[in-house]
Protein backbone atom coordinates (compact mmCIF):
# COMPACT_ATOMS: atom_id res chain seq x y z
CA UNK A 1 0.00 0.00 0.00
CA UNK A 2 1.24 3.48 -0.80
CA UNK A 3 2.04 5.71 2.13
CA UNK A 4 -0.81 8.04 2.92
CA UNK A 5 -2.04 10.46 5.56
CA UNK A 6 -5.72 11.09 6.07
CA UNK A 7 -7.36 13.61 8.33
CA UNK A 8 -10.35 15.87 8.45
CA UNK A 9 -10.84 19.49 9.42
CA UNK A 10 -13.87 21.60 10.30
CA UNK A 11 -15.00 23.38 7.14
CA UNK A 12 -13.87 26.74 8.49
CA UNK A 13 -11.21 29.05 7.11
CA UNK A 14 -9.21 29.17 10.35
CA UNK A 15 -8.19 25.51 9.89
CA UNK A 16 -6.78 25.94 6.37
CA UNK A 17 -3.25 26.49 7.66
CA UNK A 18 -3.30 22.97 9.15
CA UNK A 19 -3.92 21.57 5.68
CA UNK A 20 -1.04 23.54 4.20
CA UNK A 21 1.36 22.60 7.02
CA UNK A 22 0.47 18.91 6.78
CA UNK A 23 0.83 18.96 3.00
CA UNK A 24 4.21 20.68 3.33
CA UNK A 25 5.50 17.96 5.66
CA UNK A 26 4.14 15.09 3.59
CA UNK A 27 5.34 16.44 0.24
CA UNK A 28 8.81 17.16 1.66
CA UNK A 29 9.14 13.53 2.75
CA UNK A 30 8.02 12.48 -0.74
CA UNK A 31 10.86 14.50 -2.30
CA UNK A 32 8.98 17.37 -3.93
CA UNK A 33 10.72 20.68 -4.60
CA UNK A 34 9.92 23.93 -2.83
CA UNK A 35 8.16 25.32 -5.90
CA UNK A 36 6.09 22.17 -6.42
CA UNK A 37 5.01 22.24 -2.79
CA UNK A 38 4.04 25.91 -3.07
CA UNK A 39 1.91 25.05 -6.12
CA UNK A 40 0.19 22.23 -4.26
CA UNK A 41 -0.44 24.39 -1.19
CA UNK A 42 -2.36 26.90 -3.30
CA UNK A 43 -4.29 24.20 -5.19
CA UNK A 44 -5.39 22.32 -2.06
CA UNK A 45 -6.40 25.60 -0.40
CA UNK A 46 -8.54 26.49 -3.40
CA UNK A 47 -10.31 23.12 -3.18
CA UNK A 48 -10.94 23.64 0.54
CA UNK A 49 -12.08 27.23 -0.07
CA UNK A 50 -14.76 25.91 -2.40
CA UNK A 51 -16.00 23.49 0.23
CA UNK A 52 -16.05 26.18 2.92
CA UNK A 53 -17.73 28.82 0.76
CA UNK A 54 -20.17 26.70 -1.25
CA UNK A 55 -20.75 23.26 0.26
CA UNK A 56 -21.80 24.14 3.77
CA UNK A 57 -22.65 27.82 3.56
CA UNK A 58 -23.57 28.77 7.14
CA UNK A 59 -23.50 25.25 8.58
CA UNK A 60 -20.70 25.32 11.15
CA UNK A 61 -20.70 21.55 11.63
CA UNK A 62 -19.44 20.75 8.15
CA UNK A 63 -16.19 18.83 7.76
CA UNK A 64 -13.67 18.36 4.97
CA UNK A 65 -11.93 14.99 4.60
CA UNK A 66 -8.43 15.02 3.18
CA UNK A 67 -6.13 12.25 2.05
CA UNK A 68 -2.54 12.70 0.89
CA UNK A 69 -1.04 9.73 -0.93
CA UNK A 70 2.31 9.18 -2.60
CA UNK A 71 2.92 6.35 -5.05
CA UNK A 72 6.55 7.10 -5.79
CA UNK A 73 5.81 9.16 -8.89
CA UNK A 74 2.78 11.26 -7.96
CA UNK A 75 1.34 12.95 -4.95
CA UNK A 76 -2.42 12.61 -4.94
CA UNK A 77 -4.57 14.86 -2.77
CA UNK A 78 -8.23 14.02 -2.23
CA UNK A 79 -10.52 16.72 -0.81
CA UNK A 80 -14.06 15.65 0.00
CA UNK A 81 -16.95 17.47 1.56
CA UNK A 82 -20.38 16.15 2.49
CA UNK A 83 -22.38 19.28 1.82
CA UNK A 84 -24.33 20.66 -1.06
CA UNK A 85 -22.76 19.66 -4.31
CA UNK A 86 -21.72 22.60 -6.35
CA UNK A 87 -21.14 22.57 -10.06
CA UNK A 88 -17.89 23.96 -11.32
CA UNK A 89 -18.38 25.98 -14.42
CA UNK A 90 -16.51 24.26 -17.21
CA UNK A 91 -16.01 27.71 -18.62
CA UNK A 92 -13.82 28.42 -15.63
CA UNK A 93 -11.28 25.84 -16.74
CA UNK A 94 -8.64 27.06 -19.12
CA UNK A 95 -6.71 30.21 -19.49
CA UNK A 96 -8.78 33.21 -18.45
CA UNK A 97 -9.53 35.51 -21.28
CA UNK A 98 -6.81 38.12 -21.43
CA UNK A 99 -8.42 41.36 -20.35
CA UNK A 100 -7.34 44.68 -21.72
CA UNK A 101 -8.94 46.89 -19.13
CA UNK A 102 -8.91 46.85 -15.33
CA UNK A 103 -12.70 47.27 -15.36
CA UNK A 104 -13.05 43.83 -16.98
CA UNK A 105 -10.94 41.93 -14.43
CA UNK A 106 -12.82 39.32 -12.41
CA UNK A 107 -12.63 39.53 -8.62
CA UNK A 108 -13.65 35.90 -8.09
CA UNK A 109 -13.84 32.59 -9.92
CA UNK A 110 -10.10 31.99 -10.12
CA UNK A 111 -9.98 28.98 -7.77
CA UNK A 112 -10.70 26.15 -10.21
CA UNK A 113 -8.47 27.79 -12.77
CA UNK A 114 -5.56 27.95 -10.34
CA UNK A 115 -6.02 24.26 -9.47
CA UNK A 116 -5.86 23.37 -13.17
CA UNK A 117 -2.83 25.55 -13.77
CA UNK A 118 -0.81 24.38 -10.77
CA UNK A 119 -1.48 20.63 -10.79
CA UNK A 120 -0.92 17.97 -13.45
CA UNK A 121 -4.41 16.53 -13.10
CA UNK A 122 -7.65 17.72 -11.50
CA UNK A 123 -10.76 15.54 -11.22
CA UNK A 124 -14.00 16.80 -9.76
CA UNK A 125 -16.91 14.50 -9.00
CA UNK A 126 -20.21 15.45 -7.48
CA UNK A 127 -22.85 13.03 -6.30
CA UNK A 128 -26.54 13.57 -5.77
CA UNK A 129 -26.41 15.56 -2.58
CA UNK A 130 -23.46 13.58 -1.28
CA UNK A 131 -20.94 16.34 -1.61
CA UNK A 132 -18.05 17.05 -3.90
CA UNK A 133 -14.77 15.19 -4.23
CA UNK A 134 -11.75 16.78 -5.85
CA UNK A 135 -8.64 14.75 -6.63
CA UNK A 136 -5.48 16.72 -7.38
CA UNK A 137 -2.34 15.04 -8.71
CA UNK A 138 1.21 16.31 -9.05
CA UNK A 139 4.03 14.42 -10.68
CA UNK A 140 7.42 14.34 -8.96
CA UNK A 141 9.76 16.15 -11.34
CA UNK A 142 13.06 15.56 -9.52
CA UNK A 143 14.40 18.96 -10.33
CA UNK A 144 14.17 22.34 -8.72
CA UNK A 145 15.12 23.59 -5.30
CA UNK A 146 14.58 21.09 -2.53
CA UNK A 147 13.63 21.72 1.05
CA UNK B 1 7.73 26.42 8.76
CA UNK B 2 5.02 28.00 10.86
CA UNK B 3 2.08 29.65 9.19
CA UNK B 4 2.15 33.37 9.82
CA UNK B 5 -1.12 35.23 10.11
CA UNK B 6 -1.37 38.30 7.98
CA UNK B 7 -0.46 41.62 9.49
CA UNK B 8 -0.26 45.00 7.81
CA UNK B 9 1.97 47.88 8.89
CA UNK B 10 0.73 51.27 7.79
CA UNK B 11 3.09 54.19 7.26
CA UNK B 12 2.06 57.59 6.01
CA UNK B 13 4.18 60.29 4.38
CA UNK B 14 3.25 63.66 2.91
CA UNK B 15 2.43 62.08 -0.42
CA UNK B 16 1.71 58.42 0.18
CA UNK B 17 0.12 55.80 2.39
CA UNK B 18 2.32 52.68 2.44
CA UNK B 19 0.87 49.32 3.50
CA UNK B 20 3.48 46.67 4.20
CA UNK B 21 1.99 43.14 4.08
CA UNK B 22 3.49 40.39 6.27
CA UNK B 23 2.40 36.75 6.33
CA UNK B 24 -0.30 34.73 4.58
CA UNK B 25 -3.29 36.23 2.77
CA UNK B 26 -5.85 33.43 2.56
CA UNK B 27 -9.60 32.94 2.93
CA UNK B 28 -9.42 33.30 6.70
CA UNK B 29 -8.15 36.87 6.60
CA UNK B 30 -9.61 37.86 3.23
CA UNK B 31 -13.13 37.77 4.68
CA UNK B 32 -12.45 40.70 7.02
CA UNK B 33 -9.32 42.30 5.59
CA UNK B 34 -11.05 44.81 3.39
CA UNK B 35 -13.46 46.03 6.05
CA UNK B 36 -10.90 46.05 8.87
CA UNK B 37 -7.75 47.30 7.22
CA UNK B 38 -8.24 48.56 3.67
CA UNK B 39 -11.55 50.39 3.56
CA UNK B 40 -10.27 53.37 5.48
CA UNK B 41 -7.33 53.97 3.14
CA UNK B 42 -8.45 52.75 -0.27
CA UNK B 43 -10.90 55.64 -0.71
CA UNK B 44 -8.36 58.26 0.35
CA UNK B 45 -7.64 59.58 -3.10
CA UNK B 46 -5.58 62.59 -2.04
CA UNK B 47 -2.48 60.43 -1.55
CA UNK B 48 -0.80 57.66 -3.47
CA UNK B 49 -1.53 54.19 -2.05
CA UNK B 50 1.50 51.87 -2.03
CA UNK B 51 1.09 48.15 -1.40
CA UNK B 52 4.47 46.70 -0.43
CA UNK B 53 4.27 42.91 -0.72
CA UNK B 54 7.90 42.10 0.21
CA UNK B 55 6.91 39.85 3.12
CA UNK B 56 3.70 38.41 1.70
CA UNK B 57 4.53 34.71 1.99
CA UNK B 58 1.34 33.23 0.55
CA UNK B 59 -1.72 34.28 -1.41
CA UNK B 60 -4.73 32.40 -2.79
CA UNK B 61 -7.56 33.36 -5.14
CA UNK B 62 -9.48 35.18 -2.41
CA UNK B 63 -6.40 37.29 -1.67
CA UNK B 64 -5.89 37.96 -5.37
CA UNK B 65 -9.54 39.06 -5.46
CA UNK B 66 -8.79 41.64 -2.76
CA UNK B 67 -5.85 43.07 -4.71
CA UNK B 68 -8.08 43.28 -7.81
CA UNK B 69 -10.78 45.05 -5.79
CA UNK B 70 -8.28 47.65 -4.57
CA UNK B 71 -6.98 48.11 -8.12
CA UNK B 72 -10.50 48.62 -9.47
CA UNK B 73 -11.47 51.14 -6.80
CA UNK B 74 -8.31 53.20 -7.31
CA UNK B 75 -8.66 52.99 -11.09
CA UNK B 76 -12.28 54.18 -11.04
CA UNK B 77 -11.27 57.18 -8.97
CA UNK B 78 -8.05 57.90 -10.89
CA UNK B 79 -6.27 57.64 -7.54
CA UNK B 80 -2.59 56.67 -7.63
CA UNK B 81 -1.72 53.08 -6.73
CA UNK B 82 1.65 51.34 -6.74
CA UNK B 83 2.18 47.65 -6.00
CA UNK B 84 5.81 46.91 -5.26
CA UNK B 85 8.23 44.14 -4.25
CA UNK B 86 6.03 41.22 -5.32
CA UNK B 87 7.70 37.95 -4.20
CA UNK B 88 8.38 35.37 -6.93
CA UNK B 89 5.81 32.84 -5.69
CA UNK B 90 3.04 35.45 -5.49
CA UNK B 91 4.03 36.90 -8.85
CA UNK B 92 3.72 33.49 -10.48
CA UNK B 93 0.06 33.24 -9.39
CA UNK B 94 -0.66 36.79 -10.53
CA UNK B 95 0.85 35.98 -13.93
CA UNK B 96 -1.15 32.75 -14.26
CA UNK B 97 -4.36 34.63 -13.55
CA UNK B 98 -3.53 37.46 -15.96
CA UNK B 99 -3.49 40.14 -13.27
CA UNK B 100 0.24 40.74 -12.94
CA UNK B 101 0.54 43.32 -15.72
CA UNK B 102 -2.23 45.45 -14.23
CA UNK B 103 -0.82 45.36 -10.71
CA UNK B 104 2.70 46.14 -11.90
CA UNK B 105 1.42 49.05 -13.99
CA UNK B 106 -0.59 50.35 -11.03
CA UNK B 107 -2.69 53.46 -11.44
CA UNK B 108 -1.33 56.85 -12.33
CA UNK B 109 -3.37 59.28 -10.30
CA UNK B 110 -4.62 62.68 -11.28
CA UNK B 111 -2.12 65.27 -10.13
CA UNK B 112 -3.21 67.06 -6.98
Amino acid sequence: MNPYVSFSIPAQAEYLDIVRLTLYSFATKAGFSFEEIEDMKVAVSEACNNAILHAYEDNENGRIDLRLEHDGEHLRITIKDHGQSFVFSQEGIGIPEQQEDIKDLAVGGLGIFLMEALMDDVRVSTGNGSGTEIVLSKRLSRNGEYV
Amino acid sequence: MAAEKLSIDQRETDKAIVLHFHGELDLEVAATLFRDKLETVVYRTEKELVLDLTDLSYIDSTGIGILVSVLKIRNERKAALTVQNIPAGVRKLLEITGISQFLLAGVKGDAH
